[in-house]
């Protein structure tokens, strides 16, 4: 096992910047999720990594050995891919033993490292089966066996649960989390799905057209949003922002914007004007209880979202629309007009012009 | 759903039309059937006379023309698909520089028939004395399948999704390795289809052979048949069994070959 680092990393395309001065430590036996949008850059970092792209500018580092240009099959990384990359024409068994052939392990430890993957990962009946034979579940659990038989320095996974159904996807998700915690490889997993992102990594590195935005464990993203694009990445519902005046006021501050004229704690020096951040759970119905909220905002009901245990409610008010939560079931409907209040340390300010995290 | 009536419809057309191409080819082998004795005719069935082989074989020298035909094509085939598998890999599957260009420049030979070459290309040849040889005949035969092949190649490597090859990059596979025990099996059945066009192309190359040599030991058996026909105007059956005779190995090579097209090798490789 070992440490991964990226030193000021740049790769372009032509003019195009894929990723821009990424500089990214992974510790010994972490789980680091790369999450982003579509064209964030996690990807190609991920393939700068495994040494499928090459690098323009920076530095990759597994252990103690710089990587730049040392060939894939140096590196003593294993990746799976988003679409398994099984070889179709060999079995399971020859699949999972195609990296150890290669790397001339002998017969024995092949078939006992193949065995101990195939068991961990409930393979075993599928050892003589062609990769044609199987579910796209089973397909991604030889892949991920690949990897694992392997024993490498470094697993690299690019979005490796995106083909699978929705509950599949929850069940491999833990699966995953609970291999490695038992390998303790050091592990680099890209992902598009922030649920994923938050359920899985030790910490997350959210990359942003080729930028990295803020690396964290998943509280601190969630709770301490470097920014308002990672605030607005990362929970379900998202962040919902407003603009707001800020006003001292004798010990305290009023926050001022349409609709909205609420006094809330002053505990940080925040700037005349700022964009306010609010999580669905920082927002409340007045009538439910108006301990600890302050308020009330009034709006219209856009939408109402009904999980069962709980109910986000969309509310347009403050010239934006704000995610409401609400245990249980509502009776709302859309149109209807509603108050509501906010949890004052809560709330979550930035700046108006560059959205940087303030206080 | 489609009717009962479509469905006929359906078997309607398709029997007619094949009826219409099969036509002709049971009329050459009719024709190639009838009494040596008795009256010629086009098509006509009047028994099985399979000594007509047996004469056109001996008086048309054809056992000679089939072994140069044989041995030039084996050479041409062979070589072809080799080099096509490799520069095809290599177009398909890698990024170098120039390999836009050089591919362009490959594909000139699939567009520049060889009429317009033959010319030149004998004039060449003959300066490098190999006019009537096999190599006048082998040589550039290689090098307009290869153009072909690379093409027809480089679209299958295409096909084959990257991350089959990245696997096994990072499982530690050299270049020659994939190619070898990763994508060669899952192309099988592109590698046999562009054996069977070039063995039938290679095989029925006509104005290469007839510029190139004069020797009647060199001659292929498309030539061996254009000269059979000038000396046998008359006898239509013995031509007719000529031409069978001539047509054959391809047919054997396309029905032996055609049941491993096998499809759908890479159906469960990834996700699609």
């Amino acid at each position: 096992m070992a440490a991964v680092r990226f030193t000021d990393v740049d790769k372009r395309y032509g003019d195009v910047d894929a990723v821009r001065r990424l500089s990214l430590e992974v510790a010994d036996g972490e789980f680091m999720v790369l999450v982003g949008p579509s064209g964030s850059g996690k990807t190609t970092a991920l393939r700068m990594l495994a040494g499928l792209e090459s690098i323009s500018g920076g530095e990759i580092a597994i252990g103690d050995r710089v990587v730049n240009r040392i060939a894939p099959r140096e590196r003593d990384i294993a990746m799976v891919f988003q679409d398994y990359a099984l070889y179709p024409q060999m079995t399971v068994f020859d699949n999972l033993a195609f990296g150890l052939r290669r790397r001339n392990v002998p017969k024995e430890d092949i078939e006992r490292r193949v065995q101990t993957a195939a068991d961990l990962l409930g393979l075993e009946a599928l050892l003589s089966r062609k990769p044609g034979q199987l579910s796209g579940g089973q397909a991604q659990r030889v892949a991920l066996g690949r990897a694992l038989v392997r024993e490498p320095q470094v697993f690299l996974m690019d979005e490796p649960l995106s083909n699978l159904d929705a509950k599949l996807r929850t069940q491999t998700r833990g699966e995953i989390k609970r291999l490695q915690h038992e390998v303790r490889t050091t592990t680099v997993y890209v992902t598009h799905d922030q649920v994923e992102a938050m359920t899985m990594g030790d910490r997350i590195a959210v990359m942003n057209d080729g930028l990295l935005e803020q690396v964290g464990t998943p509280e601190d993203l969630y709770e301490r949003p470097a920014n308002r694009f990672v605030a607005g990445f990362i929970g379900s519902p998202a962040m919902s922002f407003f603009d707001a005046s800020h006003v001292a006021e004798d010990g305290a501050a009023r926050l001022r914007g349409q609709d909205v004229d609420v006094r809330v704690p002053d505990a940080q020096r925040l700037p005349g004007s700022v964009t306010v951040g609010v999580r669905p759970e920082a927002a409340r119905l007045w009538d439910a209880g108006r301990n600890g909220i302050v308020g009330p905002v009034r709006g219209t009901v856009a939408y109402v979202e009904a999980l069962g245990r709980e109910t986000f409610i969309g509310v347009d008010a403050g010239g934006s629309r704000l995610a409401v939560h609400q245990e249980g079931r509502t009776a709302l409907q859309p149109g209807d007009s509603v108050e509501f209040g906010f949890v004052p340390d809560r709330l979550r300010y930035f700046a108006v012009d560059s959205g940087e995290a303030l206080g | 759903m489609t009717s009962r009536r479509d469905v006929t419809l359906t078997y309607t057309v398709l029997g007619l039309f094949s009826l219409i191409a099969l036509a002709p080819i049971a009329g050459i082998v009719f024709t190639a059937l009838q009494d040596p004795d008795g009256l010629a005719g086009f098509g006509r069935f009047d028994g099985i006379h399979p000594g007509n082989f047996a004469d056109a074989w001996r008086d048309g020298n054809f056992g000679q023309y089939l072994k140069s035909s044989a041995i030039v094509t084996v050479c041409v085939v062979a070589c072809s698909v080799a080099l096509s598998v490799l520069a095809g890999y290599a177009f398909g599957q890698m990024r170098f520089r120039g390999s836009q260009v050089l591919f362009y420049v490959l594909l000139l030979g699939l567009m520049i028939p060889m009429e317009a070459m033959i010319v030149p290309l004998y004039y060449d040849l003959r300066d490098l004395r190999l006019t009537d040889t096999y190599w006048a005949l082998i040589l550039p035969q290689i090098g307009t399948s290869v153009a072909f092949g690379t093409f027809w190649m480089r679209a299958f490597f295409r096909s084959v999704p990257r991350s089959l090859v990245e696997a096994a990059r990072i499982d530690g596979a050299s270049s020659w390795f994939t190619l070898w025990r990763v994508l060669l099996p899952l192309a099988m059945p592109a590698v046999l289809t562009m054996t069977v066009l070039l063995f039938m192309w290679t095989w029925n190359e006509f104005l290469l052979a007839l510029v190139m040599v004069t020797d009647e030991g060199l001659r292929t058996a498309p030539l061996g048949l254009s000269f059979f026909q000038g000396r046998n105007q008359t006898d239509l059956t013995l031509l007719a069994a000529g031409a069978v005779i001539v047509a054959t190995p391809v047919v054997v090579l396309y029905v032996f070959l055609q049941r491993h097209f096998i499809r759908g090798m890479l159906s469960g490789a990834v996700k699609g």
